[in-house]
């Protein structure tokens, strides 16, 4: 799924400062952690409250979509809300803000959200971690199912640069070197032969921005 | 999904039972105790104990009460058992739940009372007669006549008891027991008729009859001691000068026919490796004798050779210099002028066989000699078969013919047996039989079936989720040197002491099994979990921070939740991004309303509290302060950041949630979840200029002083930060 993270409350509350109607738009879609009617409701009690600091009278409506990135659904849910608002805050992915900004052209749209990466979140640690860089070529099949372009730091697609100390990355610490976990995870399933396969240079080509489904 | 049958009274106990296996739902002590009793609903009674003295000991005597209703014995349970112990979900982490020693402080304030606890109604129906008074045949006096039916206990001895009297006074003490069986045949109105033989030249069961008994219970124990074998032979020399059987040694000194230095300078040797043969040691250690113990078991008690006595009674008699020789039999006793001199141990290679029967192989080459004055074979015990054969109860290979579920005899209608004489057990397996004998009994007399619906399944819930585990206290001994005496060594809890290792109960058990809550009225009724289908985003939430299990993802796109597992803390119901989840009597328009309602009774500096309802307690209510507004939840789980921030909205200057002590957490999760909540969404409000007025504290139940002092502070600092900017 997406993973994103809200923008700090000053910046959302620039944003609508100038609209006194305004509807949030959760999103029940693929964003982690989800930001459905609950996360709507809070960010609009969280700024109606800030707004009165600084003597801002703001009336806010809150809604979700089941999946903001698809134009039908988009405009089934948030039409009939539309109503007198002057400007829509959105808590989807960076997809949804521009369904909607094509869905009501003459109405503002911003987002409440930074979009990070395709991942996963580990509940357990409340950690939101990349797995996918959607580069359109996937090799998964090949490396035990450790994607190499998002998790090495250098991208590379044969092998290890050589400099991870202990297992971590030389650039980041904190990091897993991502060669060594597909090195060992080729070695458990009795597949380290892949890892003689020559891959040849990416094809960046294959980054597509339009298919037909 | 389980399903439970309604009781009338509300605050009772219901049967879980799971739909899909028609398997009754408990927590693993309640099934493992042979009496069923209501362990779970007792000990959250005791962690909910108030501090006041007075009330606490009120609720003590509520707790016994409800207790007494199954098991009118429980002051001896608390003493001697612990069954329960064995199977408790906490054994694994930290150690058992002491169950027992929660008993026992349970009865030591029950005890004085019962002196004074009205009788049942006097019984009217038909008349039963009861042979043997020991637990089994109480337990079923006990239960018929609380039936109606009048009960007859024939008992051979001077005294009611039987195998009781066997255990030593420094386990289970004489008032105990005296004040326990006094009490309850005056209670149960059971007529008692003392130094009654069956057999034998005694009375007959159509004596019995004649006398206008219908139905006969026999539970006459195992009074035989086992003499001593090997290889299927009678050892020799069981008949000198010194060699006797523990279990008479054991009847005589609690009878106090045994003078207290009996075996002052004598070397004693017990055999056997059972809990009786501790027994028969520590006794024989406390009336003056240097004693040592043979078994054939070895010292492994993990191995299926181990030595079967527990653990307590190993450490308890090495710490009072018994010696331990494991794995030897004895092939022969040894004399010397016709008194006991010394026996002559094999060493046992193997107890039980493949089979796992007992069948102890020996190798004979390796053989000490132990020597002695005074030997006590203490090796089992077997009934006095006599009698059931006279009266025609035996089958061709001289067994006990019974139904094992009804216990009532092949061979003759409206005759029961049970007790040791059935299986030799433990106490509450004895009851058990009395008590199962009661209900068959019940059935005959009023021409009904005496199995249906009898024969029960049980399963237990998934092992509830704890952040932290309390270790299991220590049991207190007194000092060895103050020990060897027949007085009680093992001190007894505290009230405080109680409190402390009842919090640490998981109470595994369905909420409805227990019902504790409803019982102290901290709710009317154990509230229920709706899900909205049509919200639901089918995201887990609910099912990943359950911390019961109680929650399933069912595909497609939908959740259901099983009633036989959840506790209602409304967890789910916080973290459901899509707010599809309700919490019955906290409905989110509910707690909404109820924010309204206290904004507008309030005065400034308004501070309103939302509190775990186990963390404080009910009497508190009325001495909020006038600016003070406070929500009850049934877990600080079900704190809601939408109500936090609703009531900062409505003109709220402060919020302070109030959950109990991570350890103490009833529901395991709710305290660290909520404490997440509050730092979360303070995060939030830092942004926006409001952390400082958002708060989180635990408090114990048993300090209400601590809420006051939070409450305190809170207000100096909210009164500091001046009042809130009021919507225009």
């Amino acid at each position: 799924m997406i993973t994103t993270s809200l923008k700090p409350l000053d910046e959302i509350l620039d944003s609508v400062c100038p609209y006194h109607k305004v509807l949030i738009a959760g999103c029940d879609g693929c964003t982690q952690p989800p930001r459905g009617l609950r996360e709507a409701r809070t960010l609009s009690q969280l700024l109606e409250l800030a707004g009165r600091l600084k003597d801002k009278d703001m009336e806010f409506k809150v809604t979700t979509v089941v999946k903001q990135c698809d134009s039908f659904l988009n405009a089934s849910a948030l039409k009939p809300q539309m109503d007198g608002v002057e400007a829509v805050l959105s808590l989807a992915c960076g997809a949804g803000p521009q369904i909607i900004a094509e869905l009501f052209p003459d109405i503002p749209v911003l987002p409440a959200q930074n979009t990070h990466f395709i991942g996963a979140e580990d509940r357990e640690g409340g950690i939101l971690e990349a797995n996918c860089s959607a580069c359109g070529d996937c090799l998964l099949a090949l490396t035990g199912g450790i994607c190499p372009v998002t998790r090495c730091a250098k991208g590379l697609l044969n092998g290890a640069c050589g400099g991870a100390r202990n297992g971590k990355c030389e650039l980041d610490p904190e990091k897993d070197c991502a060669w060594e976990l597909i090195f060992q995870r080729l070695e458990r399933l009795g597949k380290l032969d892949r890892i003689k396969e020559l891959r040849p240079p990416r094809d960046y080509q294959a980054k597509a921005w339009r298919l037909t489904p | 999904m389980s399903k439970v049958a309604p009781q009338k009274d509300r605050a009772q106990v219901e049967e879980v039972v799971d739909e899909a296996s028609g398997k009754v739902c408990l927590a693993p002590c309640q099934i493992a105790c042979p009496l069923g009793m209501d362990v779970q609903r007792s000990h959250a009674r005791i962690a909910l104990l108030p501090p006041d003295a007075k009330e606490a000991n009120r609720q003590i005597i509520e707790i016994g009460d409800e207790l007494y209703v199954k098991n009118p014995m429980f002051p001896i349970c608390g003493y001697i058992c612990g069954l329960c112990e064995k199977e408790c979900n906490f054994k694994d982490q930290t150690g058992a739940i002491r169950r027992r020693m929660l008993l026992r402080f349970l009865a030591d304030y029950y005890l004085p009372y019962l002196e004074t606890k009205p009788a049942l109604a006097s019984p009217t129906k038909e008349k039963v007669a009861i042979v043997g008074g020991g637990p089994a045949g109480l337990m079923c006096a006990y239960t018929l006549s609380k039936r109606g039916y009048k009960v007859t206990i024939l008992e051979r001895d001077s005294r009611l008891g039987g195998a009781l009297w066997y255990i030593p006074r420094y386990r289970l003490p004489s008032k105990v027991v005296d004040t326990t069986l006094n009490n309850l045949v005056r209670i149960a109105s059971m007529e008692v008729r003392l130094g009654v033989s069956m057999g034998d030249g005694g009375k007959t069961l159509d004596d019995l009859k004649k006398e206008g008994y219908r139905a006969v219970f026999i539970a006459t124990g195992t009074l035989i001691p086992r003499p001593l074998s090997i290889e299927g032979k009678l050892v020799a020399g069981a008949d000198l000068e010194g060699v006797r059987f523990g279990l008479n040694l054991l009847f005589d000194v609690n009878q106090g026919k045994v003078s207290p230095q009996l075996f002052k300078g004598n070397k004693v040797i017990v055999v056997g490796g059972g809990n009786v043969a501790f027994d028969v040691a520590r006794t024989a250690r406390r009336l003056g004798g240097d004693v040592s113990l043979v078994c054939l078991e070895n010292e492994d008690k993990s191995s299926k050779d181990g030595i079967p006595a527990d653990v307590e009674e190993i450490e308890g008699g090495g710490e009072e210099g018994i010696k331990i020789t494991y794995s030897r039999g004895v092939e022969e006793i040894i004399g010397e002028g016709g008194k006991f001199k010394k026996i002559k141990c094999p060493r046992c290679v193997s107890v039980f066989d493949e089979k796992g029967l007992f069948n102890p192989k020996f190798d004979y080459s390796d053989a000490i000699y132990l020597e002695g004055d005074v030997l006590l074979i203490t090796i089992g015990q077997a009934p006095e078969r006599a009698f059931y054969q006279q009266e025609g109860l035996l089958d061709e290979k001289g067994r006990l013919d019974l139904d094992q579920l009804t216990l009532m005899s092949n061979l003759k209608e409206g005759v029961f047996v049970g007790g040791d004489v059935r299986r030799v057990g433990f106490a509450a397996e004895a009851m058990r039989d009395g008590m199962n004998a009661a209900e068959s009994i019940d059935r005959y007399l009023k021409g009904e079936n005496l199995k249906s619906g009898r024969e029960k399944g049980y399963e237990v819930a998934p092992i509830p989720k704890r952040g932290s585990y309390k270790p299991q206290p220590e049991l207190i001994w007194a000092p060895v040197q103050e020990r060897l005496n027949f007085e009680p060594f093992e001190k007894g809890y505290t009230l405080e002491q109680a409190v402390e290792e009842a919090k640490r109960c998981l109470y595994c058990g369905p909420c409805k099994s227990c019902k504790a809550c409803v019982a102290l009225e901290l709710q009317s009724e154990i509230p229920e979990i709706e899900f909205d289908k049509d919200l639901c985003i089918s995201c887990g939430n609910c099912a990943f921070y359950c911390p019961y299990g109680a929650v399933k993802l069912d595909s497609p796109g939908g959740v259901s939740v099983d009633v036989a597992f959840c506790k209602a803390c409304g967890l789910c119901v916080a973290k459901c991004p899509a707010l599809a989840i309700e919490l019955e009597h906290w409905e989110k328009e509910r707690i909404s309303a109820l924010v309204s309602q206290l904004v507008a009774e309030m005065k400034p500096p308004k501070i309103l509290v939302f509190r775990c309802l186990w963390a404080v307690c009910p009497p508190q209510d009325g001495e909020l302060a006038p600016n003070v507004g406070a929500i009850d939840l049934p877990c600080a789980a079900r704190v809601d950041s939408l109500h936090i921030l609703e009531a900062f909205q409505k003109g709220v200057d402060g919020v302070l949630v109030v959950a109990c002590p991570e350890e103490d957490c009833h529901r395991g999760s709710g305290s660290r979840e909520a404490q997440r909540l509050v730092a979360k969404l303070k995060e939030r409000l830092d942004q926006i200029g409001f952390e400082e007025r958002l708060h989180f504290c635990t408090v114990s139940r048993r300090n209400p002083e601590q809420l006051d002092e939070e409450l305190r502070q809170f207000g100096q600092r909210i009164e500091a930060i001046g009042s809130k900017k009021e919507k225009k």
